[in-house]
């Protein structure tokens, strides 16, 4: 097994009445995307904070490459990267490859030190073109990347994200999904973020943090939390509205509901199937459509939280 | 070198952002002069023949150190809460040298820039009433520098004070303008205001420049102990209260 590089331990947080994060343990492997997932307000980017230091928290603690964050801050920082609230962590007035500079500096490097590595970042999330351009001028999405590319500039080995993809559009969150793979694999990088796009958590991350109203309700992998929770249905569409008498008789053979004209049904059992088509057959109602769906990361996520438990 | 690079690099910020808010740098020297010309026009017109030549000289360079104070004080505080307010502020904490240092030099490189600033003021002032002075623009920097460092442990105070409580423009402003009346107390040898920050540097300059006053070198050493002093002070409040808004979670303002 991988060895850790973060480890929070009985983390807690509050703010006089409210408890932001209520004593959460956790561990971050080297080399591994793990995804922290909540509602608003359920402690995601309090946690994250408080891994860099940006928050202080109550008891418990933080250590990242077996560095404490209260004792040994500056040396931690010179190893992790973090893009928080998105493209506003950068300059607007300034370009992608002042705002680079300007980070780096920041850090210390100059800019003979960072020049072939701003060029790689720069080229990898295909912002060369537009490298002498102030990002004002630019969509969300690269504003993003450029956001990204900065917080990387330093070539730290872990990266902490607070909603990378918020608000940008499919092919942008493919191309940083892409990017943040490949730092991953091929430069061994590790990297913790929270997300609400649970397609691009889902497709990302190897495991899964859920919290809710600052505790944590679910910790595995995203392969285990789906078998553990993932439940097939049936959609059945029909070619009319059916009568409630079909409703009540399918009713005991699980949880049933109607949506327009098409039936949603998870049986009790499979067994259950046959009994199932020739209710519908007898209530006379033609069956257009069969299909059987499983329940993705967005339906899980749902479950876990309504149940506030594993 | 870490530090020096920092340093660079706050110059090279202060550049682009020159270039990028050109007009903007351009319209405040004007205003700051038109200001000035305002001045100058009111005493002559009600002061008429009453109104020496030293007079105007000695308005002329407390005009001078009162913009540089006033770019001084109003620095730190207000780049801490735009910074707090533009949501870069975070980024700037994870820097491993430390947030404090990027704001000092940042106020480094503005006194720098404020260097220039008054001295083409300087220029324009004495071509446009026609007063020419003797002025040691090496010395004038010296002591601006000098005793502006005090200023700027004002404004780290108001910069920790503006991560809790928000808003401090209107502090900034009353500060600014109380200053004006501050300068004029007399401060040598070693009366109460003396103590107070900026004020003995300010008369110091002003009575070399206008009056050709010399001090003793122990009163330059007070002068450069008190701006000292305030830089620390300010800096131990900045620090104070940036943990209380590490505490509170109130780094980020947008």
């Amino acid at each position: 097994m991988a060895e850790n590089c973060i480890r929070v331990q009985n983390l807690l947080k509050s703010y006089k009445d409210l408890t932001a994060v209520n004593n959460i343990s956790f561990d971050v492997r080297k080399g591994e995307i793990l995804g922290i997932l909540g509602p608003n307000g359920s402690g995601k980017t309090t946690t994250l904070k408080s891994i860099l230091g940006l928050i202080e928290f109550d008891s418990g603690s933080v250590e990242v490459n077996n560095l404490s964050i209260k004792k040994q801050r500056n040396d931690i920082l010179k190893s992790v990267g973090a893009v928080l609230e998105g493209a506003r962590n950068i300059y607007w007035h300034l370009t992608p490859m002042e705002n680079l500079a300007y980070f780096a500096g920041i850090r210390g490097l100059s800019k003979r030190d960072i020049a072939e590595r701003a060029e790689y970042l720069l080229d990898s999330l295909k912002l060369s073109d537009v490298a002498n351009k102030e990002v004002r001028q630019f969509s969300a999405g690269m504003k993003q990347k450029c956001a990204l590319a900065c917080s990387f500039i330093h070539d730290p080995s872990i990266l902490l994200l607070d909603e990378p993809t918020l608000g940008l559009d499919v092919e942008i969150t493919r191309t940083i999904m892409t990017w943040l793979r490949h730092v991953v694999e091929k430069e061994g990088k590790t990297i913790v973020i929270t997300s609400h796009n649970m397609d691009f958590v889902e497709s990302i991350c190897e495991r899964i943090l859920i919290i809710r109203k600052g505790e944590i309700v679910s910790h595995e992998t995203v392969k285990s939390l789906k078998e553990k929770f993932s439940k097939k249905h049936f959609l059945i569409d029909l070619a009319e509205e059916p009568q409630s008498t079909l409703m009540d008789r399918i009713s005991t053979l699980g949880e049933a509901s109607l949506s327009d004209k098409t039936l949603r049904i998870e049986l009790k059992t499979v067994e259950s199937l046959i009994p199932l088509m020739k209710a519908i057959e007898e209530s006379g109602v033609r069956m257009l459509n069969f299909r059987t769906v499983e329940n993705d990361l967005e339906d899980i996520f749902l479950e876990v939280i309504k149940e506030g438990k594993q | 070198m870490k530090l020096l690079t920092m340093l660079a690099v706050e110059g090279k910020m202060m550049l682009w952002s020159l270039k990028r808010y050109m007009f903007n740098t351009v319209a405040m020297v004007a205003v700051m002069f038109l200001i000035f010309m305002g001045m100058f026009w009111g005493i002559k017109t009600i002061g008429g023949s009453g109104v020496t030549g030293e007079s105007l000289d000695s308005m002329l360079v407390g005009y001078i150190l009162w913009v540089s104070a006033m770019l001084a004080l109003g620095n730190t505080g207000t780049e801490i809460l735009s910074e707090s307010q533009r949501g870069t502020l975070e980024q700037l904490y994870l820097s491993p040298l430390g947030a404090h240092k990027i704001f000092f030099f940042r106020a480094l490189v503005n006194i720098v820039f404020n260097f220039i600033i008054i001295t083409i003021m300087l220029y324009l002032s004495m071509a446009a009433t026609g007063r020419w002075m003797n002025v040691n623009l090496l010395y004038l920097y010296l002591m601006v520098l000098i005793s502006t460092l005090s200023l700027v442990g004002v404004s780290f105070m108001m910069g920790g004070l503006g991560l809790i409580h928000k808003k401090i423009s209107s502090v900034n402003g009353i500060l600014s303008f109380g200053l004006i009346g501050l300068m004029l107390l007399p401060t040598y040898p070693l009366t109460p205001y003396a103590f107070l920050p900026f004020i003995a540097g300010a008369a110091a300059v002003r009575n070399s420049i206008v009056l050709g006053t010399s001090f003793p070198i122990w009163w330059y050493l007070f002068i450069t102990a008190n701006s000292l002093f305030y830089m620390i002070i300010g800096l131990i409040i900045f620090k104070k209260m940036e943990a209380k808004a590490k505490r509170l979670n109130k780094m980020n303002q947008y």
